[in-house]
Order: C-alpha cells, then structure tokens, then sequence
C-alpha cells in the first residue's frame, strides 16, 4: 500500500477513535459524584466530534491534494492509481468514449428546446465534461489496523478501506454529528439537574416520575455511537462492518431507551434491537457463504504472508467488473498479480462459489441492510425509535445509522448479482411507498419525519438496486443534510413548545419562531424536490431526486416490465412534496390551534437554531451543480467497476441496468415529471392546509377506512405481534414444558421405578429368600433401605451409599481384573 | 521433580487451606475465615498466572517438557500401571487460569454465606483442588478421581447451604452426574484393556491415533467409547436432552456456588470431550460429528427458547447456559471430511480448527460472562430475597451502578461485538456453513432468540419507572466488594472481547494439533482396514 494510504488510515484512524476516547472518559466520569449541572460531559464530547471532523476534513484535503484533485479536475486523467486501485486500459477507454457520446448527444437532443430543456442540456454538457475525469473507480486504499484472529490460511481483522466515498462519509457524518451534538446542548438542558420531573412516566399512584438528570449519560451514548458508526464506514472488510453494525445497533438501543423510566421508550428500544437482529440473522448467513468459499471477508486485495490475496470484490468482479461463470458456479477470480485479478485457465487450481449461493449470500447480506434501513418488511421499528430524545432522531434515525444500510449496499455493490438488484429495488420502491402513504396521515410531528426518513431511504435503495449507484449515495448524502436538519427544527418546535409533538395542537408557529420556520422551510423545499423551472436553481434534494427518477426511467425503458421501479416512485415524489408542506404549513401557518401552547411557546436558545443554519446551508446547497457539482464527482470516483457501462440482459431475472448514457438520454423527461409531481403535491398540501378550499377532515371522514388503514400503518405491527412474537412466547413456553413435563418426568419415573424395584426386592428378600441366602439377602435389603431413604428425606445417607457403592466397585473390578 | 511440585503446590494449595480451615480457626471467627479463604483463592491465581506467563505457545504439545517427555509424572499404583501425572497445554492451560480466577471471585462473593461458615469455606476450597485437579492430571484414573473429588463438595454446598428445594436439587445434580461418570468409567476400562493397560491420556491418544505401532483401538472400541464418554461429558457441559438438573441446581445453589457451577464445572464437559474423548477416538468423533453438531444447535435454540419464558431470574440465566454452551459442541463438531485418493480426509481444515477454537473460547467467555450474570442475580437476591421476573423494575433508577455493570455483562452474554460473547458464538457459528448450511442456519438465528430473552430480561429487571416487588427499602447501592467482582468480571469481558488473541495465542497451537492428530488418527484408522463413509450433512 502506498504512503498515501498509511497516512490517510492514520487520520481516519485518529478520527475514528476519538469519540471513543471521548465515551470512556464520559461514561467512567459521570460516576465520580460531579454535580448534574456540569456540562463538561457535553464540552468533551464535541471537542472529540468536532476533532474528528476536522481531521476528516484534513484526511480529505491531503486525499485531494495527493491525486491532485483529478476527482472534480476537468480533464487531467493522468491521476496516480494506488496499487489497490483496479484500474482497466481497455475499460477505460470505452467509458471516456461513451461518456463523450453522452455528451454531444445531450447538446443534440436539448438543441433548440425550451429553457427548462436547455438548463438541463447544459447540466449534461458538465456531467459528460466531468465524467472524462473519473473513468472507473478512483484509488482505494486498504490495509489492516489489528488482527483478531488466524486460522491456518483464515484471517479475521481490523481493516480500513479509504476511498472518496469513505472519506465523503467521514466528512458528512462527523460535521452533522458535530452539529447535533452542539444542538443537543441546548435541547438537553432540562436534564442539567438534580430532580427531573418526567412528565411521560408515571408510577403506579399516578404521580410523574422523579430522578437525576441524566445530561452526561446522553453524551456518553452519543460519542459510543459516532464511534460505531465511524467504525462501519471505515471498515475494510464486511465482518468488521457487522461487527460495528452490531454496535451501531446498541448505541441505537441505549439512546431509544434514553429515557428508562418510559415503558414505551424501553419497549421501542427492544423493539429496535431484535427487529434489526433478525435482519443480522440474514447478515450472518451471508457472511458464512462468503467466508466458507471465498475464505477472506476483506473488501480491497491483502497481504498475507507477503504474497498478495484477492479481497472479495477483486475475487468476485475481477479486473474487468464482470461475474465469471462456469456452468452452475461462480469461478472466483484468484489468479493474477499487482491488483489485476482474472479466472484461473486451465490447470490452475480454482475456487467457486455456486451461483445460487451468490445469490443468497447478496440477499442475506442486503437482509441485514433491510433492518438497518428499516426497509420493508422490517420496517415497524423505527417509527417507534422517535421515543428517544430528538438529537438520537436527527443523528442516528435519519442521517447516520438509518443510512448505514444503504451505505452497505452501495459498499458491497460489487457482490451484487443482478437478481439481488432487483430485489433491491423493489424493496427500496415498496418502502419508499408504504411509508409515503402513512406519512400522510401521521399527526406527531417527529413520526412525519421518521416515516419520511424510511421513504427516502427507499428511495436510495431503489437507486442503488436500479444501477443508479451515484445517485442513491448522492442522495442518501443531501438527504442526511436536509433531514437532520428537519429533525434539528422539530426538535427545536417540541424544545419551544415544551414538550407537545402533535401537530393539531400547533398552528402559526412561525410568528413565534421564526429561524426554526424558515430553516424547516428550506429542508422541506429540498425534501420535496422544488426547483425553479428553466434555470437549475435548486436545492440538493431536487438534484439527487432527480437523478434517481432519472436512473428509474432509463432503467424501464430498458426493461418494461418493471415499470412499477418508474411510476412508485414518481407518485413517491407527489406524496412526499405533499406530506412535507402539510407538515410544514400544519406546523407554522395559519392560527394557533392550541393558545396554551402557542403563548408558552418561544424560538430556542443560539446554541440550538446555530447548528439549523449551518446545516440549512447544505441542505440547500451541498449539492451545488447537480450532477456536475464536487459531490456528485466525488461520490463518482468511488463508483464500482462497470456500473458505468450498464449492464445488458442477463442473469436468471433477464434484467438489463442503464449505462450513464441511458440515463443522460432520459435525464431531462424525468427531471420534468418529478417537478410535475412536486408540484402538484405541493399545491394540494397548499390548498388544503394553508388557504383550505376542503377542508381535510371531511376527506378523512369520507375516507375513513383507508385512514384507519393508514393510521395503524397498514397493520404491521399486529401482524408481527400475532405472527411472530406470541409464537415465540409460546414456544418458549413449550420448551419450558418439555423439559418439566417430558425429561423431567422421565427422570423421576426412573427414581421411582428405582425405588419400587427396591421395595419388592426388599419384600422378596424377607418373604422368600430371607435365611436362606443370608449375605446377598443383607445386601440388597441395604440397597432397598437405601433407595427408599428417597422419600424419607434422608438424602446424604443415600448419597454417601453411592458413594461407598463406587469404591467398592473399584475394588470389586480391581480384585478380579488380571494382574499385569 | 521441581515441575511435579509446583504443580502439585497449585492443585493442593486450596486443600492446605482448608486444612488450615479446620485446625485452626474458630468456628466464630467468620469474617477471618471469608478473608483467608479469599487469600488462598487469590494465591492459587497468583500461581496459575505464572504457568501462564512461563508458557511457551510454539510448544503445541503438553507442558511442561522434561527432558523430551511431555508432562510429569510419578508412579502412584504400580500394579495397575497408574501414574500421578499432570501438565497442561493450550487447552488445559485456560481452563486453569478461569478456574483460580472465577474462585477467587466466588470466594470474594461467599459474604452473603450465613451459616456453617467453616464447613462452607473447607467445601469451597476442596472443591477448587478438584477442578484444578481435573484440568492438569493427564492420567484418566487420575483424571477420574479428581472428578470425583470435586463432585461431593458440590454436593454438600448445595445441599447444604441451598435454597427451599436444595435436597431435591443436589440430589439431582449428584445423580445425573455420577451416571456420566460410571459411562466414563466404562470406557476408562474399555481403553485400559484394550491399549495395553494403559492410562496415561498420551499414550491413549497417541494409540486412537494409530502412531503406536501394533496398537490400536478397533472401530467398535473407538465408536463405543466416544458414545460413553460423550453422554458422560455431555450430561456436565449440558447439553439438550441431559440438561434439566442445571437449572433446579442452579436456582437452589448459592450465589458463589453457582458462578463456579456455571463458570467453571459445565466447562469440563468441554474439556473432557477435547482431552480425552476427541483425540482417543477420532473415528467415534467422525462418527458422531453431524449428532454433535445437530445437539449443539438443538441446545442452543432450545435453551434460548426456554430462557424465554422463565420467570424466575436465576433460572432464566441457567438456561442461557445451555444456550451459549451449545455453541461449544457445535464448534467441536464441524469436522468435515472428504474422498481423496480413496480414503477420507478432513475438509476444510481450517474451518474445522476455527470451529475448535471459537468453542474453546466461547468456554472462557462464557465462564466469564455467566458467572457475572450469576453475581448479578445474586446481588439483588441477597437484597430483595426474591427472583420473579415480574416483580422487579426501575433498578436502574434504584442501584445506577449495579445495573449499568449488569447491562454491560448481561450484553456479553447477548454476544455483543467488543465483550467476550461474540468472539465465540459467532467464530463457531462462521465455522460451521462448511460443515452444514441448515444447521448454520438455525444456529445463527439463535442471535435473534438470545436478543429476545436478555433484552426482556433487561427490561423487566432494570428499566421502568418504579420497582413492584418486596422488600423495596432494603435495596441499597452495590458495596464496593460487590463492585469489584462486578467490575473484574466487566473487565475481563472487554479484554476478551477486544483482544481475543489474548486466548487465541495460546490455544491456536494445541488445537491445531488436536485437530491434526485427529486428521491423521483417522487416516491411520482407514489404513488398518477401518472404512470411513462420508454421511451427508445437509
């Protein structure tokens, strides 16, 4: 590996750590009697977030500055390649002559059109332009921190793979952490005390609940879970990433359950963890596959034993990005040297995989993601996660942990078949769905958002799953940043409002807090995907949307059959324009609906709206450009091999993904149609809750089944709790009876049998064969007295005559055993 | 004679104690009498910690080596060739330090002990002269007497110092496992007769595996045998079906009796199969692989199911042990084989040695992590007197200390990434797809059914808003004894989990000689005329 790499494992390493160092000091120093109104738990664990985050950003400076910024550069494609780098001449050429194809037939087809055409002709000529730039992926680099274990040729480790999307990822995760946390600063202040008073726990004589406040434990939790979270994005090979997925998982667990005391917090807490569990099921058996015939779990090529080892994506895609085959099975790619993995030809030992169990691996590993992402069918739980307090929202139910399992499934892309994809994509776009549909009728104002989170996590599934693998990390990208926000200003209305989330008791808000209204307003234009027409002024959200819709229409262009993976989403985006301006227009406009709560109500502290504006100003302009803007770029230089190039016609699902040429081509039809339904959801969110020409609740009353529908989110929790959870209950009560019913009876008919046989021997003994056999008469009699000691009680007298019944065993045996 | 010494010093250091025990100390002097026992504990650790640091992990045999003989000896009974012989490798070594230092913490935990101390203290420390005993002789009668040994102070300490239904609980415990060892007994004179009088393990092992020229243990003797002595260890480690006298005896034993039970006695079952029944009978072990693994993953999901649906806390953690050491026959069992050049050989080496290891480990962890449940149970037992799951709650609010400690061993035992939990269960679970996908499969959904149950646990017992049960005003913080085993056990959890090869460096080397000396016991068997078929393991 390059010094490049050791260097930049080094900061990312330090960034990484850092919050850890932060969560041991938190958690051991909260014990040590400091008073509870200390907000040095707080101090520490920003400075060590916002440590990370400046390291990051420097690891992305010197990333940059070392490959001289080819990434984002016009047209210098004589960047350095790390060795890790898979670099192809021949596919190289290919991508830079479609990619000028996708050019000139930009300008071509736009020539001469309206303006809204024009605009995007000319975010094409800078999308064509910039693509020269990244042909295939950029440098990655990959090495081990600490070996965990080695099993002869076996080796599990700490690893770090870097490449621009990691380095993307630290970056964005750390600065919104950084800002969550500032935020949480203020929003947790009420638990700098000695008595908190919970007004949402009760005990049994119906008072509130009494306690410490609990302002460090927060903080602890929250650096434990940037730490995991950090962990997974610089995880080198997919073990270590379950491993911090795990631990993802428990900071999740712990700041849901934040507030003990509630049964609904520690209930949905539970809930989290097992739900995401069984996605680990599915996880698990895909880590097997891969482990038991590809034998390593590391992404990037190894060093082990100083010959170079293929990683899992080299052994799988190889040099030129295409699964090899031989018959029913997989021919892993274990042959070559420097990087350059090919099938072994004939004679070479070879190593496959069955195809099928490719398959099953993908699924299963994509499984774990359904939980993570709380796509369908596992979806129930995050919902229910909005019982932490609202920063745990912001950080880790929108922008971080929730996201992870779409960063998963972009990482683990090259693993992919094409039938897996496809899976994908139908999760992502039923989710995206569901989600939508239910926002619509969601009251509180933080289950909005979290059905919102789930839709658009569905929305980057389903971009991954389409081929559009830029635009689904794009996405999640500008969706962290408008999200997070949304959440930040939430939090900051319930922090105003004290407490009250149901948006029927708000109204006119925006009077009273006016930066929390206006910060919201911009995550929501950007949620909803508005963009003036004929220029490409826009917010992020409108860009990465818009490339997905794109990616979805090319993509069923080229295959018709799934024209669902098109129209879903498109009314997605309607929904979603809709359900975001109800909220916000429910939230901030029109009269107070409740005077007590608009009177106390009041804008937050600077600590809390400092971090609104300046995540304000990337959710609307961290995708500045589009398509040809630096993030976009820098997310396409991590792009797996061929994805590029599409793929045509194949695999058992006979599905073909659109290349960026089929997508340029269709990029400005769609970009039209998502406006058209952004705006259209608008307009109704308008005229129903802002200047009501119906009014709402008469469509409610007129649809009041499908509400009822909706509103116990299309019965999937009673479904589980009726499908899943009491069997379960039931059979661990089976078991629990099997072993007293079953085995337990078995024993003690045996004792019983035992002593009954004692009884009658004894009887025999003195009826028949008493004085006849005196000395075996004696014998058994003891045996008989002994057994029924049994029930008398008389225990250790029974014991020591097994006991003495061994020795004289022994002696027995040894007396008759031949003497050597 | 230095070496047989120093290791006779170490298996009999506890016994000198209990004798001090009992001529010298005044049967009212209690607290001296806690002290000094937890003095001698400490000391037997001090010592098994520089066998430690004096083990050398390149040597994959046993050790000490005396002039090029594994292990020491000296003749005890001339005329049945049985010999006091002790060492100790890889395998053994572990077991040995997790022995001195869970009855350490066991001693420091016997405060809560509260009659009959003298008799208590003189049973515990025997009882520890048993398990070291267990783990370093290497003559199997030797080996037997030991487990012997240890067997009735178990006895008496739950009998005696038990709860409501001790007598019918120690009784259980006795009978269950004096029939495994009458099994063992069997196959101890099978192997005696059969190999030439002998009862030293390495020559019994070195004859299993064919390298004693014109001895050897035939198909019957090998099958038979491994059967024996694998219901005989089966019954200790437990396993599903012999399992039920675990949880009557742990809910009635003692809190520091019940952490060696669980933290130390199951293991020996583990050890047993690995030093005595694998090796001597390497085809009985391929035999029996795929009913070893079934057993295990049947153990696991059984006893998580099981644990489910307690509400007795103590007997919730006692079926978590049948759960977690499921995953250590499992690890054992994932020998698979394959034709080569007609005759069958190990398969996929590598994943079998992982399978070993990540089941000797997962006995360290969960020696670790169950003896900390335990303590835990303990601990707001000996305030409440109570253990009904529905009848606590809100302790976190009560006891912060306590129950954020309890949180972190409780999430070792759930096999969370960072404690000792997950290291075993899930390099085990890894291991075994190579060996069978369906059985993998329903292994690996135990992660589901064991965040089921701890976290229910967790939630009934420390979280909510108020506690319901009894005794409410007697609960008071954790005294800083009790912090400190808390804390040691916590401790350790971590260490493991995060720096496994803490273990794995000492293990790797005897086990992969294990499993060689296996592969190439098997062979040997085919070459005398043995015939090996591949069953499927689907």
């Amino acid at each position: 590996m390059g010094s490049l790499g050791s260097e930049l494992s080094t900061y990312l390493l330090l960034a990484w750590l850092l919050p850890l160092f932060g969560f041991c000091i938190e958690v051991l120093g909260g014990r040590w009697g400091r008073n509870r109104q200390d907000k040095r738990a707080a101090y520490l664990a920003i400075a060590c977030i916002g440590a990370s985050f400046l390291l990051s950003s420097f690891t992305f400076y010197r990333w940059g500055t070392e490959n001289h910024w080819q990434a984002f550069a016009a047209s210098d494609d004589s960047g350095q390649h790390s060795v890790a780098s898979l670099v192809d001449d021949g596919h190289q050429e290919k991508a830079h002559g479609e990619d000028k194809h996708g050019k000139d037939g930009g300008h071509n087809e736009h020539a001469g059109g309206n303006g809204d055409d024009v605009a995007h002709a000319d975010e094409h000529a800078a999308e064509g332009h910039a693509d020269e730039a990244h042909h295939g992926p950029g440098p990655s680099y990959s090495g081990t921190f600490y070996t965990l274990a080695t099993f002869g040729a076996l080796n599990l480790s700490i690893d770090y793979y870097i490449d621009s999307l990691t380095i993307l990822m630290f970056c964005m995760v750390t600065l919104i952490a950084t800002c969550i946390h500032i935020f949480a600063v203020g929003y947790m202040s009420d638990e700098l005390t000695d008595e908190y008073v919970d007004h949402n726990a009760h005990t049994s004589d119906g008072n509130h609940v009494h306690r410490p406040g609990r302002f460090h434990r927060f903080f602890s939790f929250l650096s434990l879970f940037c730490f995991s979270m950090l962990g997974i994005v610089l995880a080198g090979n997919i073990f270590q990433v379950f491993v911090f997925w795990e631990l993802v998982g428990i900071s999740s667990f712990l700041l849901i359950g934040f507030y003990t005391e509630r049964k609904s917090a520690n209930v949905a807490a539970n809930k989290a963890f097992i739900v995401n569990r069984v996605g680990d099921f599915g996880f698990i058996i895909g880590l097997m596959i891969l482990w038991t015939y590809c034998g390593t779990f590391s992404f990037g090529d190894t060093e082990l034993g100083g010959h170079e080892q293929p990683g899992l994506f080299s052994m799988i895609r190889g040099a030129d990005g295409e699964i090899a085959t031989s018959g029913e099975d997989v021919l892993l790619k274990t042959s070559g040297h420097d990087g350059h993995w090919v099938a072994p030809t004939e004679g070479q030992p070879t190593k496959t995989l069955p195809y099928f169990l490719l398959v099953t691996a993908g699924l299963g590993v994509f499984g774990g993601c359904i939980g993570k992402s709380a796509q369908f069918p596992l979806q129930t739980w995050l919902p229910d996660a909005m019982e932490g307090p609202t920063p745990v929202s912001a950080l880790v139910h929108s922008a971080t942990m929730v996201a992870a399992g779409v960063y998963l499934a972009a990482r683990f892309y090259p693993v992919f078949t094409t039938e897996v994809l496809l899976t994908i994509a139908y999760i992502g776009c039923i989710t995206a769905f569901i989600a939508a549909t239910i926002a619509v009728v969601a009251t509180d104002i933080k289950r909005v958002l979290a059905y919102s989170t789930m839709s658009q996590l569905g929305y980057m599934m389903l971009a991954i799953g389409l081929g559009g693998w830029a635009a689904g990390i794009f996405h999640l990208i500008t969706h962290a940043f408008f999200k997070s926000l949304m959440f930040l200003c939430s939090g900051s209305v319930i922090h105003g409002c004290h407490h009250e989330q149901e948006m029927p008791k708000m109204g006119g808000l925006r009077h009273k807090m006016p930066i929390t209204a206006y910060t919201m307003l911009i995550g929501v234009i950007a949620i909803s995907g508005l963009a003036i027409p004929g220029t490409s002024i826009a917010f992020s959200g409108f860009h990465s949307k818009d490339a997905i819709v794109a990616t979805a229409l090319a993509y069923m262009k080229l295959n018709p059959v799934h024209f669902l993976l098109f129209l879903i989403p498109l009314v997605t985006a309607g929904i979603t324009a809709f359900y975001m301006f109800r909220l916000w227009f429910y939230t901030f406009t029109g009269k107070p609906r409740d005077q007590h709560v608009y009177d106390h109500c009041h804008e937050s502290p600077a600590v809390m709206f400092a971090p609104l504006l300046i995540l304000s100003v990337f959710a609307a302009g961290c995708a500045l450009g589009g398509e040809g803007g630096p993030l976009y770029q820098m997310i396409g230089n991590s792009e797996p091999l061929g994805v590029a190039a599409g793929v045509e016609h194949s695999g058992v699902a006979n599905i073909a993904l659109p290349s960026h040429h089929d997508i340029h081509e269709v990029h400005s039809t769609a970009g039209i149609a998502a406006l058209l339904a952004a705006a259209l959801g608008t307009i109704t969110a308008f005229l129903l809750y802002c200047r009501p020409v119906v009014n709402p609740e008469t469509i409610k009353r007129q649809f009041s089944g499908v509400h009822g529908f909706l509103v116990e989110k299309w019965q999937f929790d009673n479904l589980y709790d009726a499908a899943f959870v009491r069997p379960a209950h039931v059979v661990g009560r089976w078991c629990a009876g099997f072993d007293k019913n079953v085995l337990d009876w078995i024993l003690h008919s045996a004792a019983k049998t035992a002593i009954w046989i004692g009884t009658v021997d004894k009887k025999f003994d003195e009826k028949i064969v008493d004085g006849l056999v005196n000395v075996v008469g004696n014998v058994t009699r003891s045996v008989g007295m002994s057994l029924t000691v049994f029930q008398t009680g008389q225990l250790r007298q029974y014991v020591m005559f097994i006991a003495i019944s061994v020795v004289a065993l022994f002696a027995l045996l040894f007396a008759f055993m031949p003497k050597a | 004679m230095d070496n047989i010494l120093s290791l006779s010093a170490l298996i009999f250091m506890p016994t000198i104690g209990a004798l001090a025990l009992a001529l010298l100390f005044n049967n009212k002097a209690v607290e001296a009498m806690r002290v000094f026992t937890v003095v001698i504990t400490a000391i037997t650790f001090v010592m098994t910690l520089s066998l430690w640091s004096n083990f050398d992990p390149n040597e994959t045999g046993i050790q000490p080596v005396v002039d090029g003989v594994n292990g020491v000896s000296v003749e005890w009974i001339g005329t049945w060739n049985i010999h006091y012989r002790l060492g100790y490798d890889g395998i053994s070594l572990p077991l040995v330090v997790l022995t001195s230092f869970i009855s350490m913490l066991a001693a420091m935990a016997s405060w809560s002990i509260n009659k009959l101390h003298k008799g208590y203290f003189i049973l515990f420390l025997l009882l520890e002269t048993g398990m070291l005993g267990v783990f370093l002789a290497l003559d199997f009668f030797l080996f037997y007497v030991f487990w012997e040994v240890m067997l009735l102070p178990m006895y008496f300490l739950i009998g005696v110092w038990g709860g409501p239904r001790r007598e019918y609980a120690a009784i259980k415990f006795f009978l269950y496992t004096l029939a495994g060892s009458v099994l063992m007994l069997i196959a101890m004179l099978m192997f005696y007769f059969g190999g030439g009088n002998e009862f030293n393990i390495l020559t019994l092992t070195a004859i299993g595996q064919g390298k004693v020229p014109g001895l050897h243990f035939d198909e019957f003797t090998q099958i038979t045998a491994f059967i024996l002595l694998f219901i005989g260890f089966a019954i200790k480690v437990p396993c599903f079906p012999f399992h039920t006298w675990l949880p009557d005896a742990h809910v009635e034993a003692p809190t520091p009796i019940s952490m060696i039970l669980a933290g130390v006695l199951l293991k020996m079952g583990g050890y047993g199969i690995l030093r005595i029944a694998f090796p001597i009978c390497p085809v009985g072990a391929q035999y029996a692989a795929y009913t070893l693994v079934a057993i295990g993953v049947i153990s696991i999901v059984y006893g998580g199911f099981a644990a489910l649906a307690q509400t007795d806390f103590k007997r919730m953690v006692a079926y978590s042990s049948v759960s977690h050491m499921g995953y250590v026959i499992l690890g054992m069992g994932v020998w698979k084989i394959t034709a080569d050049n007609g005759i069958m050989v190990t398969a996929g080496r590598d994943y079998w040695l992982m399978g070993m290891n990540g089941a000797m480990f997962q006995m360290i962890a969960h020696g670790v992590s169950s003896a900390g449940m335990f303590f835990m149970v303990g601990v707001i037992y000996d305030r409440v007197h109570h253990r009904d799951l529905n009848q606590f709650g809100g302790l976190f609010g009560l006891m912060p200390l306590y129950s954020g400690l309890a949180a972190g061993i409780f999430f070792a035992g759930l096999g969370l990434p960072g404690l000792c939990g997950f290291i075993g269960e899930v390099f085990v679970v890894l291991s075994t797809w190579n060996f069978s996908p369906v059985l993998a499969i329903v292994a690996a959904s135990g992660v589901i059914i064991t965040a089921g149950y701890i976290l229910w646990t967790l939630q009934r017992v420390y979280l909510g808003s108020e506690y319901k049960g009894p005794h409410a005003d007697e609960i008071t913080p954790m005294n800083a004894r009790e912090a400190t085993i808390a804390i040691t056990l916590l401790v350790m959890a971590v260490v493991l989990g995060v720096y496994p090869n803490l273990m794995f460096d000492v293990m790797n080397g005897s086990m992969a000689e294990l499993v060689d000396g296996m592969d190439a016991g098997l062979r040997a068997a085919q070459q005398s005329g043995v015939s090996i078929t591949a069953v499927p393991t689907p």
